[in-house]
């Protein structure tokens, strides 16, 4: 107890006076003077530092009463939070705690950035299903053939989507396993959440939904659908749980509100007053796109080994609500 | 108690080592407030509040946790996935005593910020509800988590205690922080 506790004495001086006391308490009746450490020794290293005024007798007990019942307090009620402590010179993240502020944001930005990436680009999906060149290919008749062209193709795609199972778990047998390691890896980039994308992506669905709808109904619109959002994606977490998969709470959210950007486009389209028949081939294929990114990310970090469609599909009903809400708005 | 706080590390923005970071954090923190308290005068548009207050709140959030904390008081915290098996688990990091030089000024600014808005935020949450006015309880809620998540994370961070140093002269200062809160709060009752 002495040698720690004198290296306590020089960062915290005014704090383990008490400690001292609690130990003083708890030593064996039978104990003589010399098993005890020296105490009036430790007592004026401690308080010679803390107030020179006062007599040696008195430093334990005057001066450190404020701060003593905080420390405790704090040290009640936020030690019981589970984590672990580093200080920053033993870590090997030390660098970053001097680092600028501009450092700090764009590597923030950058994470945010292939964040969404990931949902631009579904690629994990397409790999299992049958390389890039059919990537390629549903990309190039996107833009050549337009969205008709384009739509058999993703509605081919979707219907694959469906047997996501398959897909992801007999296409290629190491492919789950495989993309898992790549998703926490440094590639995926969704190891380290964030719920930037999730509340913007949230926020800007409510708005441009709201924008459309008549002047009193504006409130109960934008609450309701961020109200929907944020709902949605909490049951389709836990339902995921449930269903055994390795992924964090907070984690799914990130996911889940990232794939939300198709949808945002689908809002935005709304807003923008698209006639009704187009908006149908259109919003199925945004929809069939934020399936396609959510089953990607989800499906390819091995979330549930047998059971994809089976936690994908309320996911599938989530993501069809909210493009049914872009569609009559 | 022979911390450089005896000598009056007080609270004017001047003493601070990082006066830029000091004050855009201290202009997030208030402005967050403001636009919920007063907003409705300028603009009748519920949504337009709802919006500009959560999206403050979130750059406050994320500019006291990545920014403020480690250039003030040395102090980080952040989440560590498991890649294996999907647990999370939270770090919280301090910088060692003594390689880092931490400004008095700075340190009570932080904290009595740190600590003082989540009350504020209580009081809000409860005048909304004897006010009836339950629309605007989302809003109270997502503010609450932000700022209470951060000031545990950072009160658990602080495990040399520098927070504690302070706490007396964070009592004094919330005498001056209460009369502002109770002005803000009749001002809400009588609009």
């Amino acid at each position: 107890m002495a040698a720690p506790s004198r290296r306590d004495y020089q960062n915290v001086p005014a704090v383990d006076l008490d400690d001292d006391d609690d130990d003083d308490l708890i030593d064996p009746d039978d104990a003589d003077l010399n098993t005890f450490d020296d105490p009036l020794n430790q007592r004026t290293t401690g308080g010679t530092s803390h107030t020179t005024t006062n007599t040696t007798t008195a430093p334990p007990l005057t001066g450190s009463i404020g701060s003593t019942t905080s420390r405790q307090q704090a040290s009640s009620w936020t030690s019981r939070i589970p984590g672990e402590d580093r200080t920053s010179a033993s870590s090997a993240t030390a660098s970053t705690i001097d680092e600028s502020v501009w450092a700090t944001l764009r590597r923030d930005l950058l994470a945010v950035w292939r964040k969404l990436l990931e949902v631009l680009y579904p690629r994990h999906l397409f790999a299992a299903w049958g390389g890039p060149d059919s990537l390629r290919g549903a990309y190039a008749s996107l833009r050549s053939g337009g969205f008709a062209g384009a739509r058999e193709e993703l509605a081919g795609l979707a219907g694959r989507v469906m047997d996501a199972e398959s897909l992801l778990g007999t296409g290629s047998g190491g492919n789950v396993g495989n993309a898992g390691g790549e998703l926490v890896g440094a590639g995926g980039g969704l190891r380290d959440w964030d719920l930037w994308g999730p509340l913007v992506f949230c926020l800007l669905l409510s708005t441009l939904l709201c924008l459309q709808s008549r002047e009193q109904q504006r409130e109960v619109v934008f609450s309701g659908v961020f109200a929907m959002v944020w709902v949605g994606m909490a049951v389709v977490t836990v339902q995921i749980k449930l269903l055994g998969g390795n992924i964090s709470f907070a984690q799914s959210i990130c996911v889940i509100g990232y794939t939300l950007f198709p949808l945002v486009i689908a809002a935005l389209l709304s807003a923008l007053k698209l006639h009704w028949i187009a908006r149908i081939p259109v919003y199925l294929v945004l929809v069939a796109w934020s399936m396609a990114a959510g089953v990607s990310i989800l499906g390819g970090s091995g979330v549930v080994k047998n059971r994809v469609g089976l936690a994908v599909y309320p996911l599938f009903v989530f993501y069809l609500g909210l493009g049914c809400l872009c569609f009559i708005s | 108690m022979e911390q450089p706080q005896a000598t009056p590390g007080s609270l004017t923005w001047r003493l601070s080592s990082h006066p830029i970071t000091l004050l855009t954090f201290l202009g997030f923190r208030i402005s967050s407030l403001l636009v919920y308290l007063f907003g409705l005068l300028f603009t009748d548009n519920l949504v337009m509040i709802f919006i500009i207050t959560i999206l403050l709140l979130a750059a406050d959030f994320y500019y006291l946790k990545n920014i403020v904390g480690r250039r003030l008081v040395g102090l980080r915290w952040w989440n560590e996935v498991d890649a294996s098996t999907g647990d999370s688990h939270w770090v919280f990091e301090s910088s060692e005593p003594g390689t880092k030089i931490i400004n008095p000024t700075d340190s009570r600014f932080f904290w009595i910020a740190i600590y003082t808005q989540p009350v504020f935020w209580v009081l809000l949450a409860l005048v909304a509800v004897l006010t009836f006015k339950f629309i605007w309880l989302p809003l109270v809620a997502i503010a609450l988590v932000l700022t209470i998540t951060n000031t545990l994370a950072f009160s658990r961070c602080d495990k040399f205690s520098q927070a504690s140093n302070l706490a007396g002269s964070a009592f004094s200062g919330g005498n001056l922080a209460g009369s502002i809160a109770s002005n803000m709060v009749g001002r809400f009752f009588t609009r």
